[in-house]
């Protein structure tokens, strides 16, 4: 505890924001879980969009960001 | 055998004696059928089909909308249970007056769906006017394709990211967890401002804005002293800074109040594409009938207009 109060917590140094590391642990206990109850929720939390940025009034190339791999 | 085949041959050569097929055939090529002497009733019917086919379709996407509405309205209505207790606490301050206002626009990516998608831009644009200034930043994040192609008229200039096919699966906290992350890094803010479509029952969708503040204006208000005063009231514990709570608390909060924002818009979509698809077939129906009741007149008519010949002829000839 001690180590952690003076400095930033290790994640936000590695520049992520708590919702990024939050997946991450949150992905993590869904790695902990037995078999059938496992590749279900893995299944479930799948992410696809696209993202592109604008700069000057023009879309920039979007970027695909999907789990799903035909995608 | 040979009586048939001579028979065949002799009904060839006679035809072009026996009936007037040139002039017939030569008025076929241009307009109608053979031996069409009256107004033709083609179009009206073929008009009829396109309408017929048209209210197949609308009703089989209204059955669609219903059946996915159904799922996802109790996703919706569970993630609601995410942004209360941020509310209780962080509170949720519309008339909050900073300088980076950041306007995250909730859409659909399709149409047909009735007028939420241009509820949200224009709310949008209003939140926009409202909070615009001098020396104030006003920037636009887009979800959706449609809100995206209304925006890009006319302030493409302050469109910073936009995010689209986001229903390609399942709507689901990760997904929106790591738009919210993308839209987190990419953008710099002192307020977020989420518009979206809360539903409210099938026809009814009220237009919202949720309000996320940056850490530093929430430590700034609860300072002054101002709505957030009681968040001084709180103890923290283990060895973390306010700031840093305030910072972690206010990025799960947007993350949450995110998913609810898109959940509901989702829930809004299929609820208005279900009533906008229910009054399309109602409408198709009743053109359907304007139209059947046309056809049959002009059947009718032409009918009475042959009888009346044939008797004008007939009568003619025996006087």
């Amino acid at each position: 505890m001690s180590s952690t109060a003076a400095a930033a917590p290790f994640w936000r140094a590695a520049g992520m924001t708590y919702v990024s590391y939050s997946n991450l642990c949150a992905n993590l206990v869904r790695n902990c879980l037995k078999e059938p109850h496992k590749s279900e929720s893995l299944n479930r939390e799948k992410v696809h969009f696209s993202l592109s940025k604008w700069a000057n009034g023009k879309p920039e190339k979007p970027v695909l960001r999907s789990d799903t791999p035909d995608a | 055998m040979a009586m048939a085949a001579l028979r065949r041959e002799s009904r060839r050569f006679a035809t072009p004696l026996i009936t007037p097929t040139p002039i017939y055939s030569l008025r076929s090529e241009e307009h109608a059928a053979i031996g069409v002497r009256y107004i033709s009733t083609q179009i009206v019917r073929n008009r009829m089909k396109s309408v017929k086919n048209i209210q197949k379709i609308t009703k089989a996407m209204k059955m669609v909308a219903a059946s996915k509405l159904r799922a996802i309205q109790t996703k919706a209505e569970n993630s609601r249970g995410l942004w209360q207790p941020f509310t209780a606490l962080l509170g949720d301050t519309p008339s909050v007056d900073v300088k980076k206002n950041v306007i995250v626009t909730v859409s659909a990516d399709k149409g047909l769906c009735g007028g939420i998608n241009s509820t949200s831009v224009k709310v949008s644009k209003a939140l926009y006017r409202l909070t615009s200034g001098p020396e104030k930043e006003n920037k636009y994040v887009i979800l959706g394709e449609k809100a995206k192609a209304q925006l890009v008229r006319d302030s493409k200039k302050d469109i910073v990211l936009s995010l689209t096919e986001l229903q390609k699966n399942p709507l689901n906290y990760t997904q929106v967890s790591v738009l919210a992350d993308e839209i987190l890094k990419n953008v710099e803010f002192d307020a977020l401002r989420i518009v979206y479509n809360k539903f409210q029952s099938v026809v009814s969708f009220v237009p919202t804005t949720a309000t996320v503040l940056a850490p530093e204006i929430v430590e700034r208000e609860c300072e002054s002293g101002g709505k957030l005063g009681e968040l001084d009231s709180y103890e923290i514990e283990g060895g973390d800074t306010k700031s840093e709570i305030l910072q972690n608390l206010s990025e799960f909060q947007f993350s949450c109040v995110l998913f609810n924002a898109v959940l509901e818009n989702a829930c809004s979509e299929q609820g208005a594409r279900m009533s906008a698809m229910d009054s399309s077939s109602r409408n198709a129906g009743e053109m359907l009938d304007r139209l059947t009741l046309t056809y049959n007149r002009t059947r009718q008519a032409s009918i009475t207009t042959e009888l009346t010949e044939i008797i004008s002829g007939a009568s003619a000839l025996e006087g």
